[in-house]
């Protein structure tokens, strides 16, 4: 088999049609990786910049008090991630600006995609785009005469006499379009390494594989479709178009189907839903700026039984800064109720748009490359997570401050000093590990696998009785 | 052979191939699908606005009853005094909504991307987070939303590539080419009546699935010039798309070469093209992180309200001269209340330089993108059907626009009326709703 494919990749290079279309193609990945890589530089530059601008100015706190410190606030700016030089995800309709501060948990804002008229649907020139939409259309180019050809011209009906199986030439024929594809692949993958060998870590790596191996199992499914219908049918007009209407099926139309509908079977409420529903339990807990507040009379005395006295004068803290943990802790557990509620629906509705995989293995690979290269919706919650994990921390420790950093009940005009700000850590991203995640891609993988066994079998088992010419 | 006999044998040819007659269907069903889920977002769009603008006047209601009964405000809440005009604008709950057009059944466009409502008070701004897009899956934002715009746009080229790719070369490929000339007809003529057969066809189908989406939401009785640019340009697009597959035929030897040329073609207009350009206006103009309106309503702002009484006081001279001989200006009493309580004017002007250099900033990205429009077609269309629906950025931009106008006013009505020591009543209340509710 291995003389055969080794035949077939001669063909192949001989063809001028085919040097055309690879060198076009391996200029627009290089140009893809390159300016993908570009733009990946140059917003970390920019996040850079704008996180040390914002943590220049929280350090040049002279003085302050810790509450109004904690309306002040910080902002966080979602960091760019190497891999998303390959594949955005859903980096450009996110948001990028995130407001930490007080009493509430706020959303991302200012997506790149609300700055701008729109200019392509499809996104940028990624290489992603490349490697889902162009590279598989050339695959299925390359494949739909493969077999047929062989037949019209008599050369099948020789290779038989010359004791080659069938179902060996039709593997032959498989695995070298298919190679092809990989060659293509790795050339990406290559050169994005190359680009960014300094940075590149054992979990770059291995996300960089995951990725490169959910390509190759759909290049395969593909080739081996396409390989399969150029047997089947002695006109490969007729496996082109099949394999033309497959493509436009399963690239541009089931995912925006399956997609549209997930959100339609687990329904997201609308933001005026989602803010009253907020709004209305959150009125049921301490208001943490009202000393009148019944919940918070309750808290007071409380605190006053536990220190031993009979008035918020006598207390040796600052019983605002207590009111106002106590107000924040409870707005927690409605910010972790609503918010919650938006993780649960989403993550049902990913899992639901996987399950689409079972008919469309484009989907499957949408998911697994956005995933691997950590750029899809999950990733961006685990984000937001962390930013909320950090948001708790930092009022904690201005209310703490407030609430036992020397001042009194009712002293409003108390100030901590530029020291105690400095101390108060910045947001520093932890970015989620593939080993913690992946569970959630497993779907993703095992759908492209039974895909790529179906086109395998279909292969074994439909090609044994293929008329030779 | 008339052109009649050969759009007769082109109807016997396209009816008798199931795979172009399965793509037709298939195009007709993913285009109403799309025209549904337009419908169904101005609906929700709708529904989501009547919905505020009845809590909003129960509210003002509420706030109405206090002066019918004698009383200043809630009692739990005592510092708020509706007898003043801070606190009675305040309280009017005024918002500002982007009704949807009903051509949003066409394109969605970019109508997810940003918010429809917002609640206009002294202290808001254009770009507050309260006008970010509707909670949806970032994914699907991603995906792309299947709409009219998006079948037409990327699913009807591929469609007349099924229709026309066979077109002349399966003709030459079995030799009876020569058999058109003796039919008395030139090939060109024969080839361009075929291929008008289909761009009629096509036609017929858009003509229909608009009206169809005339039908979903009131296009005809409230946008009805929508309608017909819609068609206008639709049909525009499918003559863009019939040419240069027209050309391709007509030159092209095979039915491989040409199925090739023509997804080349579609690959290189859909994908490339607009993605590569996308990538340039990024690189050139990455996404701004809104540093600029961050220190505008922070940092600016906190050093602005620590300036001595005497320097704010200027800068309220200087943006409302009506002030300075003003009632309250005279007394020394009520003039640091009124001073707070005016300072929201001077943040606002603060907000409001920044807002220029981004929105500077956005037109600059938006004008880029225009300037490619002579090579990116596909780009050009979308964003007049997405003018069309009234879901383009300049539709966004210009809802901004209003928003900050009605800020404006607002600001200068609440600081003007508080000056000159306006007492609200009932009557006054009411008519600050009339007067500041656009």
């Amino acid at each position: 088999m291995w003389l055969m494919i080794k035949n077939e990749w001669q063909f192949l290079l001989r063809s001028r049609v085919l040097q055309g279309i690879s060198l076009a193609f391996l200029l627009a990945l290089g140009v893809s990786v390159y300016l993908g890589n570009l733009q990946t530089n140059s917003q970390a530059e920019q996040y850079a910049a704008a996180k040390e601008h914002l943590r220049a100015q929280w350090e040049s706190i002279d003085a302050m008090n810790p509450h109004g410190a904690a309306h002040y606030g910080t902002y966080v700016f979602k960091p760019s991630n190497l891999l998303s030089s390959l594949d955005e995800g859903v980096r450009s309709v996110t948001g990028n600006v995130l407001r930490v501060e007080g009493h509430v948990q706020n959303e991302m804002v200012h997506s790149e995609a609300s700055q701008m008229q729109s200019v392509s649907k499809f996104g940028k020139l990624k290489s992603s785009l490349l490697l889902q939409y162009i590279l598989p259309l050339v695959l299925v180019f390359l494949a739909f005469h493969s077999v047929s050809k062989e037949k019209q011209s008599g050369r099948l009906k020789s290779l038989v006499l010359q004791g080659a199986k069938p179902s060996s030439i039709v593997w032959a024929k498989t695995i070298s379009v298919w190679l092809y594809g990989l060659v293509l692949l790795s050339l990406t993958v290559l050169t994005y390494a190359l680009f960014n060998l300094p940075s590149i870590s054992a979990e770059i790596t291995s996300r960089t594989l995951l990725f490169y191996l959910s390509y190759a199992l759909y290049y395969f499914i593909l080739s081996g479709l396409t390989v399969f219908f150029s047997a089947r049918w002695q006109n490969p007009t007729v496996a082109l178009t099949a394999m033309l209407g497959i493509w436009i099926v399963w690239t541009i139309f089931l995912p925006n189907i399956f997609m549209t509908s997930v959100e339609k079977w687990h329904e997201l409420p609308s933001r005026e839903e989602f803010k009253t529903a907020m709004r209305e339990d959150r009125s049921k807990g301490i208001d943490g700026h009202n000393p009148a507040d019944a919940r918070g009379k309750e808290l007071e005395d409380q605190i006053l039984k536990e220190y031993g006295v009979d008035s918020l004068s006598q207390l040796p803290i600052n019983f605002d800064g207590i009111r106002m943990q106590a107000d924040e802790e409870y707005g927690n557990k409605v910010w972790d109720k609503h918010f919650g509620h938006l993780r649960n629906v989403l993550a049902r509705q990913k899992q639901s748009y996987q399950m689409a995989g079972i008919i469309d293995p484009f989907i499957s690979l949408q998911n697994a490359s956005m995933g691997f290269s950590g750029s899809d919706n999950l990733h961006h919650q685990e984000f937001l997570l962390q930013v909320e994990s950090y948001r708790r921390d930092f009022i904690k420790m201005l209310n703490d401050k407030h609430a036992y950093g020397g001042s009194k009940t009712g002293d409003w005009s108390w100030k901590a000093d530029n020291a105690f700000f400095k101390s108060v850590p910045d947001f520093a991203y932890q970015p989620t590990a593939m080993a913690s995640v992946f569970p959630n891609y497993l779907a993703d993988l095992i759908l492209l696998a039974c895909w790529t066994v179906f086109a395998a079998v279909l292969l074994v088992w439909g090609t044994k009785r293929i008329q030779v010419i | 052979m008339s052109i009649l006999d050969i759009f007769l044998f082109e109807w016997k040819h396209f009816s008798r191939n199931p795979f172009k007659v399965v793509a037709l269907l298939l195009f007709l069903v993913a285009a109403a699908y799309g025209l549904h889920h337009g419908a169904s977002l101005y609906h929700e769009q709708t529904a989501t606005i009547d919905v505020i603008k009845t809590q909003a006047a129960e509210e003002r209601q509420k706030y109405i009853s206090y002066f019918d009964e004698g009383k200043k405000g809630p009692e739990d809440r005592p510092w708020i005094d509706l007898t003043t005009p801070f606190w009675a604008i305040w309280y009017n709950g005024i918002y500002h909504f982007k009704a949807p057009s009903p051509a949003l059944v066409y394109s969605i466009g970019q109508a997810e991307q940003y918010g429809f409502y917002k609640r206009v008070t002294f202290w808001a701004s254009p770009y507050d987070s309260d006008m970010t897009q509707e909670i949806a899956n970032p994914e699907r934002l991603q995906t792309g939303t299947l709409d009219f715009a998006f079948a037409l746009l990327f699913l009807l080229p591929l469609l007349l590539l099924i229709l026309l790719y066979n077109l002349r070369s399966a003709e030459a490929e079995q030799g009876f080419l020569p058999l058109i000339e003796v039919q008395a007809i030139s090939q060109n003529t024969w080839l361009l009546s075929r291929v008008a057969f289909y761009v009629a066809l096509l036609f017929v189908a858009i003509a229909a699935l608009l009206v169809y989406g005339a039908f979903l939401t009131p296009v005809f009785s409230s946008a009805p010039a929508a309608f017909g640019r819609m068609l206008l340009f639709s049909s525009f697009y499918l003559l863009f798309w019939s040419v240069i597959f027209y050309f391709i035929i007509r030159s092209g030897k095979s039915i491989m070469g040409n199925a090739l040329n023509m997804a080349g073609v579609w690959l290189v207009f859909v994908f490339l093209i607009p993605g590569l350009v996308h990538q340039w206006v990024s690189i050139k103009k990455p996404a701004n992180l809104m540093t600029e309106f961050i220190d505008a309503t922070r940092d600016e702002q906190e050093k602005l309200f620590n300036q001595p009484d005497s320097v704010i006081q200027a800068q309220l001279d200087a943006l409302f001269p009506e002030i300075v001989d003003s009632p309250v200006a005279r007394d020394s009493t009520k003039r640091n209340l009124a001073m707070n309580r005016s300072s929201s004017a001077l943040a606002n002007e603060l907000k409001k330089s920044s807002i220029g250099v981004i929105e500077a900033d956005n037109q600059t990205k938006n004008e880029l993108i225009r300037s490619t429009y002579w090579f990116n077609p596909i780009a050009f269309f979308q964003n007049q059907l997405n003018a069309i629906s009234e879901s383009h950025y300049d539709h966004y931009q210009h809802y901004r626009d209003q928003i900050q106008r009605l800020i404006d006013k607002q600001i200068r009505t609440m600081v003007l009326d508080t000056w000159n020591g306006v007492k609200v009543d009932k009557e006054q209340f009411l008519h600050y709703n009339k007067n500041l509710v656009p």
